[in-house]
């Protein structure tokens, strides 16, 4: 017995010997390759988003400032470092990477700790910009779905599943994920989430009987502002009032922006910051603007309802407005300039005749931006004028006079515009246009409506 | 002779005690009224530790004990006998599963080990089974998936700790003679009581009363472990040990001694580990989701009155090693 006694304990003793050991070894091997650091790109060369937050990992504890002097980022780019915590820093880029150019993060050897621990070896990753797609929802009769195209053409790709009747849309900015609406079987709508290849369809809200509609995914992608209409108590009560409400992707946190009941909205926009969020309150006429980051709300006089555009630095936005006048009916252009707390009448103050002012969208480049508007008040058909908003001059860029256009969206580097046309003759089917720098005139990309960058 | 009485005198005792309490006085007197505030404060709060650990530990060793009990009356040893493998490694891999039928956290576990054991389960299946049911079970497969996701943590969780818990019981499979690692009271060769002619009823009843028995019996010591872990948490500052918990080393060995102290259910224990995502590394979190079930100060206490204490040592060092290496491993080489 004593002889069995012996061999268990000898051999748990070994065993521990053996893994302390290993022990031994690993913090040899391990101190011996210093600090280690990984970055979220998983191969070489990838295709990224342009406005890809670039995760860097240490494998411990680094001192910040250290951290700062050894990465690099080739060629240069404008935006800053954020650290999530002492292990893992994020470069978020200002304005989207370029297209056709390969970049490359390098992180230096060097000292990277204050108890002088260091990276040993220098090393390098490669990423580029992928192909910009443009999602857009394509209905008929038997379904409504959101499919995504890109501007090579190539065949569209369908994101959302057949049995799905979606209602309406937002892409998110980064061109990740598409957000959705559709009817569930209470007679409610609930929002949904796609992934940009057209993975991972899921439920992301239900909104059981209310109804959840326009989605507007925050340009940082951490929040849907949608509209909602609560159910009446009985089916036979209508439903009440649009409000805007506010879900966090990354908590699930989902609430009222305002928690007066009387503020209604509909509509939600985000300025590119992500830090103001503006919709429309339809009985109120007016346009409201709330301020995530000091919880203030702003109220801007407007009748229309229409789209709201932000200048790329967040301080301004443009907006239309039907005014009375003694000629009559005349759409304006106003300019709110949040810096000098002032709003301004941009285009239309002394108009002789309606140009019927309304589709906007203001490019990632300052000086540009584009508008519709009818070329005299006898024509129904709306051009696309592309111009600065500093000097209110620019060109015509889609204005075939068989088509109306609308919609318009810029990409994320200001030089591509997707737009709604529809021809005006005969029974067609509804179209996406689109205009490069350079292009003499619009070209057809697809049928569909509503389109959207997904870059 | 005159029968005199002696006038009373003061007893020795009294008199110690008098003086006691002057001197306690007079230093009570001494010390500054700060040190009272603060051990006013520290009695608060190791109340509340103590509290918090043993109200979260009292239902898992009530369900352990019950589970205990039915075992005593409902299985026999021929039936543990067929059920389970007397080959080493099949008995090792079948303990370690065995979390999925007793789904049962650290402070029921022991119990049942025991029990188990005077019914016969091979030494090897029952240590994997002591080690491995406190994560390998269905509760803490969903909890773990609630605080980390269906992803890297989850799998390595389940995987180590099943790889820890075999090679444990592998270690014990060496050990013929279960009467040398076991207390002797658990000797498995001893008069066993058969319940095989009772009703129903009665069996349940049996079951109950061994139950009442044993649940006072462990819950001794989960009330000295629990007393232990709160005495040392409330004089050893959580915010101290996560200060120096910095580098690949000293996260492991902060992770490792704070899965001791804090001795949580494993069934929760995810969500507090998800509290050290960002400030620790994912190599010293694995340490302590796959150690602290193991091993803490109350599953300890309760293990001396299983095994011997050589064979404690056995079981605390060797799952000590092992999840260090593996938070080593991680912090180096892994994520």
């Amino acid at each position: 017995m004593k002889t069995t006694n012996l061999s268990f304990d000898k051999v748990a003793i070994s065993v521990l010997l053996i893994l302390l050991a290993l022990v031994g070894i690993t913090i040899f091997i391990g101190e011996n390759r210093g600090v280690i650091a990984r970055v979220n790109l998983t191969q070489e060369n990838e295709a990224v988003s342009p406005y890809q937050k670039i995760q860097i990992t240490f494998s411990e504890s680094v001192n910040t400032e250290m951290a700062f002097d050894l990465i690099t980022l080739n060629p240069v780019h404008e935006g800053y470092l954020e650290w999530a915590d002492e292990r893992t820093l994020y470069f978020v880029p200002l304005k989207p990477f370029a297209l056709n150019t390969n970049y490359t993060l390098t992180i230096s050897a060097g000292v990277i700790t204050s108890n002088g621990d260091e990276i040993k070896k220098s090393k390098s990753w490669n990423f580029h910009v992928r192909e910009p797609m443009i999602a857009y929802m394509l209905t008929d009769a038997n379904q409504s779905g959101v499919w995504a195209i890109d501007l090579n053409g190539n065949e569209p790709k369908r994101l959302t599943s057949e049995d799905i009747k979606v209602l309406s849309f937002d892409a998110a900015g980064n061109g990740d994920f598409v957000v959705f609406t559709t009817l569930n079987e209470n007679g409610g709508v609930d929002l949904w989430k796609v992934n940009r290849d057209g993975s991972k369809q899921s439920l992301l809200l239900d909104c059981e009987f209310d109804r959840c509609t326009v989605p507007s995914i925050s340009p940082d992608a951490k929040y849907v502002a949608y509209s909602r209409e609560s159910a009446g108590p009985t089916p036979d009560i209508p439903y009440g009032s649009p409000r805007v409400w506010l879900l966090n992707l990354q908590t699930g946190a989902n609430n009222p922006v305002y928690a007066d009941q009387q503020v209604l909205g509909y509509n939600p926009s985000w300025s590119p910051d992500s830090k103001k969020l503006i919709s429309f309150d339809g009985l109120a006429d007016l346009i409201n603007l709330y301020d995530l980051s000091t919880n203030q709300q702003f109220v801007f006089p407007s009748n229309t309802g229409g789209p709201v555009v932000w200048s790329p630095d967040s301080t301004k936005f443009m907006f239309t407005i039907i005014r009375q006048t003694q000629q009559g009916f005349r759409s304006q252009v106003r300019l709110a300039d949040l810096t000098l707390n002032e709003t301004t009448t941009l285009i239309g103050e002394n108009d002789d005749q309606d140009y019927g002012y309304y589709s906007l969208a203001w490019s990632s480049l300052e000086e540009r931006a584009v508008m519709g508007f009818r070329l005299s008040e006898s024509q129904p058909a709306q051009v696309l004028w592309m111009f600065n908003p500093a000097r209110l001059d620019g060109i015509l860029v889609a204005d075939e006079p068989e088509y109306t256009y609308n919609a318009p969206q810029w990409d994320p580097w200001g030089s591509t515009l997707v737009f709604q046309q529809f021809r005006l003759k005969g029974v067609n089917a509804p179209e996406i246009g689109y205009w490069q720098d350079g292009f003499d005139a619009p070209k057809f990309l697809t049928n569909g409506i509503l389109p959207k960058w997904l870059p | 002779m005159q029968n005199t009485t002696s006038p009373t005198r003061p007893s020795k005792n009294l008199i110690i005690i008098i003086a006691v309490a002057v001197l306690i006085i007079t230093a009570s007197s001494m010390i500054p009224a700060t040190f009272f505030s603060w051990l006013a404060d520290r009695l608060n709060v190791f109340a509340t530790v103590f509290l918090g650990i043993f109200v979260e530990a009292v239902p898992y060793l009530l369900l352990g004990t019950l589970a205990s009990g039915l075992v005593e009356v409902f299985l026999d040893r021929d039936q543990i006998a067929r059920w389970v493998s007397k080959r080493p490694v099949a008995a090792s891999v079948s303990g370690s599963l065995m979390g999925i039928i007793f789904p049962v956290c650290e402070c029921g576990v022991v119990p049942l080990t025991r029990r188990l054991f005077k019914k016969g389960l091979p030494l090897s299946a029952g240590i994997s089974f002591l080690l491995a049911a406190p994560v390998l079970n269905p509760i803490v497969l969903f909890s773990t998936a609630s605080a980390f996701g269906w992803a890297d943590m989850l799998f390595w969780r389940f995987f180590l700790s099943f790889i820890i818990a075999v090679t444990v019981g592998l270690v014990f499979s060496i050990e013929k003679d279960s009467s040398n690692v076991l207390q002797t009271v658990l000797d498995s060769h001893e008069h066993t009581h058969s319940y095989k002619d009772l009703s129903v009823i009665e069996k349940i009843r049996q079951a109950f009363l061994i139950t009442v028995d044993e649940f006072f019996d462990m819950g001794r010591y989960l009330v000295l472990g629990t007393t232990l872990a709160a005495a040392l948490q409330t004089f050893i500052s959580q915010s101290t040990l996560l200060a120096i918990g910095s580098g690949p080393i000293l996260s492991v060995l902060v992770m490792l001694t704070l899965a001791v102290l804090l001795s949580i259910c494993s069934t929760v224990d995810s969500f507090v580990a998800l509290g050290f995502v960002g400030t620790f590394s994912f190599g010293s979190i694995l340490s302590f989701l796959v150690f602290g079930p193991m091993v803490d100060i109350k599953s300890v206490m309760m293990y001396t009155q299983v095994f011997k204490r050589r064979a404690v040592f056995y079981i605390v060092a060797i799952p000590l090693m092992m999840s260090m290496l593996a938070g080593l491993l991680f912090n180096y080489l892994g994520k």
